[in-house]
């Protein structure tokens, strides 16, 4: 059942070889002085990416990206979570809503998003287009499913209802039982949703062009803008997104310190 | 008869606890996408396919003409590569090899976007590293090839295609039990023998559902294109994009038009996804 140990090993270099070359390449192009007409760069500097983190646009962006992502994290913690434990104990019928919503989130693309948010919400009196209410609110739709995903897998793996059984027989209601009891058993799924939508949310760049485009810079906005002018501050700024989403990854699987053996059938992230 | 009443009574009350997330997916996935619909389809007189026939003109079509084949081509090498390089890591004899390939494979799916279409100009651009390296032992990439192009653009693609297939089919793969391949060579089957005729149908379901989740996952993709090829390559995603922005003039009745159309295609190959993946589950279970 298992590949010859040559092919194996042809196959996973092969993979190897696409997967890391761009990382390690947009790397040594932030640190070289020149490297466009020789094989090997042409000497080695850090000044991209002194002239690149020294601008103010640089910090502000990070931390509009920060805000944006975390205030989304938060907002879907404090939406799904209860309600997938009230699903869980009281209406396991009611998780069919959970599972549509996450279809959705992830049957509509963003630009589509973008367009029906700005197409409806323009003719509402609400504080809401060309703010960050709406990048909030459609940040939220875009990352429910990693949200919820990871929060109904943990409910899935302890025992639900004995535990609220024996926290109601104590006399906890089903607030306390969800803060003191199932919350505490349920905490590396809830942080590995957090962590998924934060990362997600960090490197979304679709909705945030589209619905509020140059008012809210977000670092992938200026990561774009970069691109287009000069190509050695842009690829410091790529090296410091994907050393981010490494993070983000590493910090997942410290709070789950699982196998890294998938569940399958997960979300994904809009590219 | 009361306590009947008064249950019925808790059970309503029970579904009230869900009202914020339905109000929640009501006002910010159901309104606004109905709304769309029926503005593609309004016109003067009424309900009407106008702004569809409108929308379509021959550079639209053209449009949707490379999307599909984009997705279409990079779901379909997505799915071979991606089953290919899971097979190999589940043949893998270390255990910590498999974790960390595994881990790779799930970082990479959502690299995306900005950063990674950047880093595909920098290594296959037109001075790029592995151009010049290439260039050095006497092969040309360019002009013939051009990471600015819709080829180019299906190679950056594949970057996060070929992890999220190697996430999908991984838990389906090592499904197949070590039973079936040992009842399947006691009973004389070579090992080809074995993947064609026993692996491969048990796997179909889940090979056929995670194509349509790549295919879906490229037709939508924005940032990657836009980043990478900006408005030189014809795809229906950046065409939405520039509408939006009002960069083209144009009714925005017909930016409608186009994003339900393509919102169509999207909605049944994820219909496809959902159906296959209940066979799969339930022909593995």
């Amino acid at each position: 059942m298992r590949m010859n140990a040559f092919w194996r090993s042809v196959v996973i270099m092969a993979f190897l070889a696409f997967m890391i070359i761009p990382l390690i390449a947009t790397f040594m192009f932030s640190i070289s002085t020149r490297w466009d007409r020789s094989l090997l760069p042409e000497g080695l500097t850090l000044e991209w990416w002194k002239t690149v983190t020294s601008r103010g646009a640089f910090l502000l962006t990070i931390k509009n990206s920060f805000y944006i992502s975390l205030a989304t994290a938060f907002a879907l913690g404090v939406l799904v979570t209860p309600t997938v434990y009230w699903a869980y104990i009281k209406l396991p019928r009611g998780k069919v809503i959970f599972e549509v919503m996450s279809a959705f989130s992830f049957g509509i693309p963003g630009v589509i998003l973008a367009l029906a948010l700005i197409r409806f919400y323009s003719g509402v009196p609400l504080p809401l287009i060309n703010t960050t209410n709406i990048l909030l609110l459609a940040c939220m739709e875009l990352s429910f499913p990693f949200m919820y995903r990871p929060v109904a897998n943990a409910l899935d793996s302890i025992d639900v209802r004995t535990l609220t059984e024996a926290s109601q027989s104590l006399g906890g209601n089903w607030l306390q039982t969800l803060t003191r009891i199932i919350l505490p058993n349920i905490m590396p799924g809830v942080m590995s949703g957090f962590l998924l939508v934060f990362s997600t949310v960090f490197a979304e760049f679709t909705l945030t062009n589209l619905l509020i485009g140059a008012r809210f810079k977000t670092f992938p906005i200026y990561l774009v803008e970069f691109t287009r002018f000069d190509g050695r501050q842009a690829s410091a700024l790529a090296v410091i997104s994907f050393v981010m989403a490494w993070a983000v990854s590493l910090l997942i699987l410290w709070v789950t310190r699982k196998r890294a053996i998938p569940t399958g059938g997960g979300p994904v992230a809009g590219h | 008869m009361k306590r009947k009443a008064k249950s019925a009574n808790k059970k309503l009350a029970a579904w009230l606890m869900f009202l914020p997330v339905v109000i929640f997916s009501i006002g910010f996935q159901v309104i606004p996408i109905v709304s769309l619909i029926r503005s593609s389809l309004s016109g003067k007189g009424g309900l009407t396919l106008v702004n569809y026939q409108r929308a379509f003109t021959p550079f639209i079509l053209d449009a949707f003409k490379n999307s599909l084949q984009l997705s279409l081509t990079t779901a379909t090498l997505g799915v071979i590569f991606g089953t290919l390089v899971a097979l190999a890591i589940i043949s893998s004899p270390k255990k910590i090899v498999q974790d960390a390939l595994i881990s790779l494979a799930d970082v990479t799916t959502n690299f995306g976007g900005a950063p990674l279409a950047f880093a595909f100009i920098v290594t296959l651009g037109s001075t790029g590293i592995i151009t010049l390296i290439l260039k050095a032992i006497g092969i040309f990439l360019y002009p013939t090839f051009r990471i600015y192009s819709i080829t180019g653009l299906a190679i950056a693609y594949l970057y996060f295609q070929i992890p999220l297939m190697i996430m999908l089919i991984l838990p389906s793969l090592l499904g197949l039990k070590k039973e079936w391949w040992e009842a399947a060579i006691n009973l004389g089957a070579t090992s080809h023998k074995f993947w064609w005729h026993v692996a491969l149908p048990i796997l179909t379901p889940s090979l056929l559902s995670s194509f349509f989740v790549l295919f879906a996952n490229a037709f939508g993709a924005y940032a990657t294109a836009w980043t990478l090829t900006g408005p030189d390559v014809n795809i229906v995603t950046v065409q939405i994009a520039s509408l939006i922005r009002g960069e083209v003039q144009l009714e925005i009745e017909l930016a409608d038009a186009l994003a339900v159309s393509s919102l169509m295609i999207v909605v049944l190959s994820v219909v496809g996804y959902l159906w296959l993946a209940r066979r799969a589950r339930r022909s593995q279970a």
